[in-house]
């Protein structure tokens, strides 16, 4: 009778908690700011900035918060017996996406089918969400091995979290002299070289070929210093070759008189998927701060000239870009205007690719013009990063060094690769996604060396508040007409200061 | 808990003492064995998360690091007097109140006008039409949100056209700071169904003799319904407050859907969860968003206790209890 109570007891008490855990699944967090599609994130040159401030290391106590827990999607099948798990975490940049889940989860299969010194477990998060779970792993002193495709943003978020991978190459006899320096150095955080080149999005500018042969207006140079229509092709004739593009419902242009910028049925010109820093990397990198006094902001010159081009450009009588309201709208593809077929240009990154029908639009790619005669296309660059906290980080490396070298991996997220004998197959996949359209993807190699240094996504003191204020800021702009450009710069620049100011370590 | 008279069993049955107080020791184990399931689950998923909380609230914890001695400092009652002076604590307090505001009257008023409507033995097909109201609120939060996202946008909403055809102009919802609440409540209103159907049970469980007696001695249609059904329905309406208000504090998933993390536009949806999301989940801030969560907890524990006890004077239920 009493080894009956205590079995009952038993299988109550883990029925209880299988149920309590049922019952209490994590509710599912909305999106953020971000672009509603999971683009990539970027790497690039950070600016010189003060000391980490902490590092995920070490046991676990309490794990304090609610969170989503990450979804196994692979749980090791094919791996070898008694191999050690690497755990692969994907959603701090892209990965996220339904159609590329599956093509993750094929390739980790394919891999630990490979060798036997591993076994890879790949996490997906939804990109929202990831920040949080990510958090919560490294709270609970249960960190993954491997994060990525991850950019500055995601890395800068758990700045002090990631491992120098310098040391753990070397005791992988992993050299990485031959890498470009360059790119080397895109990938360094603080000072940390915290992963490989891996995938590279420069910015270009994406056009709608159809809606310039209905124009009868040439299409923009593939070349730098290439003329447009017999003259340089900058900032300005981007504007105004825009503006002839920008058409209203009775077929008039933004050059018209006539124009009703109330009614616009096509635009000439979108920033795609751009926040208040992003968008500003076509006029030059740079950092809301001088130096390193960490607690004044400064609004760089070229952000105010950007942002004032852009909200003249949104809001004015002669509008050529779409304001929130035209750019949330069904006509303009409910937040992804290019995507819609009734706009002509769009800067953005190649990321881009992901998130319209490359087959579908008959589109090109043309150089980004440069600003008071210097050209910065901008650029993104995704890479797989080891947590600090990872409790197998030599091996980590070693499957990481795999993932950056293996052909197939690039491809499924969409980045001319770091690898430079890849990236003919990498060009080929994107002809075979790109239909009848030949595109020119040696625009996108030529904007290669043209980086915003700073990155767009560079740190910045108190990062995540001062981010969410320069993107409050960027909504206000795209959601109100007649604002004092110069007042409210002064207003965000006291806000950043304030927000500096009460940082809680440099 | 049943209390067992020791004497009657004792006579009943003829057991000695002892007897009874293995029979009373056994039921009381076999009795938190089966409450054992909530107990785990009370004391693993709640009582511990609370405490926690409680404790996060007088440290400095950042969620980006592990959770253990070194990697926080207590800083006593620093984050609780911070939250007097935080400004987006204040506005999104502001948002807050004035989305209850609107969301709580609405959320009484629409309802009951349904449950009216249906309750009507002058309407065909009543249940065709109890279905039809009640379906929205079967449809997840996160669906509903985004097709109102669609149907209130400002170029292509369909409310915005058809104002259009009769040439007024719409508002734009959730650009202009100034409509973003409203637009909000105009989605909270899509889940009424709940409501409806517990009004709804509540009309027709009020005696139809008191009505028809109502109606004898002259009372008209207005006077029944003031005060006859409102009296007798009040438990119900009460419920339906106490939810509302609960809820109205702990509006956030639409909020944030509609206007990111920044409460756009220009923080008009930054409810005071929003704000509390942002902290913990955004900010990492571990230890303020903890006051925070307190002090949601204390201000619901307020409203819930003053309604509680205005409810014992005006509400009426049948029998005396309250």
């Amino acid at each position: 009778m009493k080894r009956q109570l205590y079995v009952l007891i038993t299988l109550l008490m883990a029925a209880s908690m299988i149920l309590t855990a049922c019952a209490t699944a994590p509710t599912v967090a909305p999106a953020t700011s971000a672009p509603a599609t999971a683009a990539p994130t970027t790497a690039a040159p950070a600016t010189a900035a003060p000391a980490a401030a902490a590092t995920a290391t070490a046991a676990p106590t309490v794990a304090p918060t609610p969170t989503v827990v990450p979804t196994v999607m692979s749980g090791g099948e094919g791996c070898a017996s008694n191999a050690p798990k690497i755990t692969w975490f994907v959603g701090l940049g892209g990965g996220t996406d339904p159609a590329v889940i599956p093509q993750e989860k094929a390739w980790v299969d394919k891999y630990n089918k490979s060798q036997t010194y591993a076994c890879l477990i790949l996490q997906v998060v939804h990109n929202p969400e990831s920040y949080d779970a990510l958090r919560a792993m490294i709270a609970a002193g249960d960190p993954p091995d491997i994060v990525g495709p991850v950019g500055k943003l995601g890395r800068e978020n758990f700045r002090g979290g990631w491992a120098d991978i310098t040391p753990l190459a070397a005791a992988n006899s992993f050299s990485l002299a031959g890498y470009d320096p360059a790119l080397l150095n895109f990938l360094k955080d603080n000072g940390i070289q915290i992963g490989l080149p891996f995938a590279l999005f420069p910015g270009v500018i994406f056009y709608n070929k159809a809606l310039f042969d209905e124009a009868k207006l040439p299409y923009p140079p593939h070349k730098i210093g290439d003329l447009y229509q017999g003259k340089p092709w900058t900032w300005d004739a981007l504007t105004e070759l825009a503006k002839k593009l920008t058409v209203d419902k009775n077929g008039n242009d933004a050059t018209m008189a006539a124009f009703d910028n109330k009614n616009i049925t096509q635009f000439g010109m979108w920033m795609g998927f751009t926040g208040g820093r992003r968008m500003t990397a076509p006029y030059g990198g740079a950092v809301p701060y001088v130096g390193t006094d960490y607690t004044t902001a400064v609004i760089p010159q070229q952000w105010k000239d950007e942002w004032t081009w852009y909200y003249n450009g949104i809001w004015a009588k002669d509008a050529f870009m779409p304001n929130n309201d035209y750019a949330s709208s069904a006509a303009f593809g409910s937040g992804n205007p290019f995507s819609s077929g009734n706009t002509a240009m769009t800067w953005t990154l190649t990321w881009y690719t992901c998130c319209f029908d490359m087959a579908k639009i008959n589109w090109d790619m043309a150089v980004v013009p440069p600003v008071n005669g210097t050209l910065t296309a901008g650029i993104d660059g995704d890479t797989f990063s080891i947590p600090a906290g990872s409790k197998n980080q030599t091996l980590a490396f070693k499957v990481m060094k795999d993932m950056v070298m293996d052909a197939d991996l690039g491809p499924i997220y969409g980045g001319i690769p770091g690898n430079t004998a890849l990236r003919q197959a990498f060009f080929d996949g994107m002809k075979a996604k790109s239909g009848s359209n030949t595109v020119d993807w040696n625009v996108a190699l030529a904007m290669l060396p043209y980086p915003d240094i700073p990155h767009h996504e560079a740190w910045m003191p108190n990062m995540s508040k001062s981010e969410s204020a320069i993107d409050a800021f960027y909504n206000k702009m795209s959601t109100t007409s007649g604002l004092d450009l110069n007042a409210e710069f002064g207003k965000l620049q006291d806000a950043l200061t304030a927000l500096y100011k009460a940082a809680p370590s440099q | 808990m049943i209390k067992v008279n020791r004497a009657s069993v004792q006579g009943s049955s003829g057991k000695t003492g002892s007897q009874t107080n293995r029979l009373t020791r056994r039921q009381s184990i076999w009795g938190l064995v089966f409450l054992s399931p909530w107990l785990i689950g009370f004391f693993a998923f709640q009582l511990l998360p609370i405490l926690a909380t409680i404790f996060l609230s007088f440290t400095n914890y950042n969620g980006n690091v592990t959770f253990k001695l070194g990697n926080f400092k207590f800083v006593g009652f620093a984050n609780y007097a911070r939250i007097t002076t935080d400004p987006n604590v204040l506005q999104a307090l502001g948002v807050t109140l004035k989305f209850a505001a609107i969301s709580v009257p609405l959320g009484l008023v629409v309802p009951l006008l349904f449950a009216l409507l249906v309750n009507s033995k002058h309407l065909i097909g009543r249940n065709l039409f109890r279905t039809l109201y009640y379906l929205p609120s079967v449809l997840p939060v996160v669906a509903a949100t985004m097709i109102f996202n669609g149907v209130l946008n400002a170029q292509s909403g369909w409310i915005n056209q058809l104002l259009a055809l009769i040439h007024i102009p719409g508002p734009r919802w959730f650009s202009d700071p100034n409509w973003a609440v409203p637009a909000l409540n105009l989605i909270a209103l899509w889940g009424v169904g709940n409501a409806m159907i517990i009004l709804l049970a509540g009309l027709q469980n009020v005696p139809t003799e008191i009505l028809e007696a109502a109606t004898i001695d002259g009372a008209s249609g207005v006077q029944r319904f003031w005060y006859i059904t409102i009296p007798l329905i009040s438990p119900v309406i009460f419920y339906n407050l106490t939810l509302g208000v609960i809820n109205g504090f702990q509006y956030f998933i639409p909020a944030m859907l509609i206007g990111g993390i920044n409460g756009n536009p220009q923080g008009a949806t930054l409810t005071y969860n929003l704000q509390f999301y942002r902290e913990a989940f955004v900010f990492s801030e571990m230890g303020y968003a903890s006051v925070m969560a307190l002090i949601l907890f204390v201000i619901t524990m307020i409203c819930t206790t003053v309604m509680f006890t205005w409810g014992q004077r005006r509400v009426y239920y049948a029998g005396g209890e309250r």
